[in-house]
């Protein structure tokens, strides 16, 4: 592999046609997984289009924000260049092919779900894809292993959806403002940033 | 199997009756005030539309809302289009067209709030970046992701609610996720052959 950071941006900033090309190559690549990867590669390695630095970035901002990561990502690449037009035709291109063969294989599920022996592989299928499911928690768990606070903080919101019922948004809105208020950056040297709320 | 499993499949659910343009209005209302709550990627928003789909709105039956997330994990291109299926199983007793167009709906509703934030953020990053609020929103909403994704893991479980060959399978999965990088669409290859030779059941 190629020391991506060695990379400059060298090609012209993409136009909107570009940006749907380019992130429909994204999509098609990513058949199997793998899609941050293969958006690095193209719009980094193959494309010129950012340095590796301006989109390690945009996954930064991709995962902070509301929203599905790779999309977020897509409209990152698509702001970048050319504001919410470009960003639009970044998840246009992104979507496109994925999204009408989900609806195909949708379509025939509805249609067909029923038939005896596409329920049993069915079956099957849905233990694989709860285990994955499962993994989703344990994944990100290490990132906190060391800090008392958040293993607490989850362990408190485990608790209340799981044998609370508590819903997304109202967990969300009393627990967000709350860990918000206890993870707020204490400046440790005496230079207060100026005009923010503290 | 353990009571854990027996929860998911209790609750009926009485559809609310609604005409075509009705249940579409609905359909883009709800993904519309969800959307900005996808944290941690969207996954964490699974745990939400089980609730809605199945006990609040009758979209879908528990077992279609576990077949519906594997179909959408298994197809290509990101999961969370998971949000169109669920928008099709809404419009599908209104015939294919709808159902259609009621998936298109969903889909655009799940996107569009949370890509119009992401444009904001991205024009105004170089301020947000070093500004408190990003940091306590990124250290404050990072631990409650990871309880909210456990609770969508167990819900997931529940709801595919298989025998104990399945739970095993499930399992079994989840430590090859973590400690292998073998593709997951293996992993769902070979459950669906043991689901065809009737190994597992639900």
């Amino acid at each position: 592999m190629t020391d991506v950071s060695e990379l400059s941006p060298t090609a012209p900033a993409p136009g909107l046609r570009q940006l749907f090309t380019g992130m429909l190559m994204v999509a098609l690549s990513a058949f199997g997984g793998g899609l941050s990867a293969w958006s690095q590669r193209i719009i980094v390695e193959q494309r010129r289009w950012m340095s590796n630095e301006e989109f390690l970035t945009g996954l930064t901002v991709a995962r902070l924000f509301p929203g599905p990561n790779q999309i977020n990502m897509a409209v990152y690449v698509g702001t970048f260049f050319r504001g919410l037009p470009g960003a639009l035709a970044a998840l246009a291109g992104m979507l496109l092919v994925p999204f009408t063969l989900l609806m195909g294989v949708g379509l025939l599920y509805f249609q067909f779900h029923t038939l005896p022996a596409l329920d049993r592989v069915l079956a099957g299928v849905v233990a694989a894809a709860a285990g994955m499911a499962l993994s989703m928690g344990f994944k990100i768990l290490d990132e906190y292993g060391k800090d008392p606070v958040a293993l607490l903080l989850a362990a408190v919101a485990f608790v209340l959806m799981q044998f609370f019922h508590m819903r997304l948004v109202p967990l969300v809105l009393v627990a967000g403002p709350l860990a918000m208020a206890w993870y707020w950056p204490r400046p440790s040297p005496p230079r207060p940033p100026a005009g923010e709320p503290r | 199997m353990p009571p854990l499993l027996l929860t998911a499949a209790a609750a009926t659910c009485t559809p609310m009756r609604l005409n075509d343009l009705g249940h579409l209005l609905q359909v883009m209302g709800t993904f519309l005030g969800l959307s900005l709550f996808s944290l941690g990627g969207g996954n964490t928003l699974l745990a939400e539309y089980h609730h809605l789909s199945v006990a609040q709105y009758c979209w879908l039956r528990p077992a279609q809302f576990a077949d519906i997330y594997a179909l959408a994990e298994a197809a290509p291109g990101p999961s969370s289009m998971i949000v169109g299926l669920l928008g099709m199983g809404a419009g599908w007793p209104e015939g294919p067209g709808w159902a259609l167009l009621s998936a298109y709906g969903a889909e655009i509703a799940i996107l569009l709030p949370s890509t119009l934030l992401m444009v904001v953020a991205c024009l105004s990053w170089n301020r947000l970046r070093d500004s408190p609020w990003r940091v306590a929103f990124e250290r404050g909403l990072g631990p409650i992701t990871l309880g909210i994704l456990f609770a969508v893991g167990v819900k997931i479980l529940q709801t595919a609610d298989t025998n104990a060959a399945g739970v095993v399978v499930s399992l079994l999965v989840c430590v090859l996720m973590l400690r292998t990088r073998i593709s997951p669409l293996w992993f769902m290859a070979v459950a669906g052959g043991l689901g065809a030779f009737g190994l597992i059941n639900r």
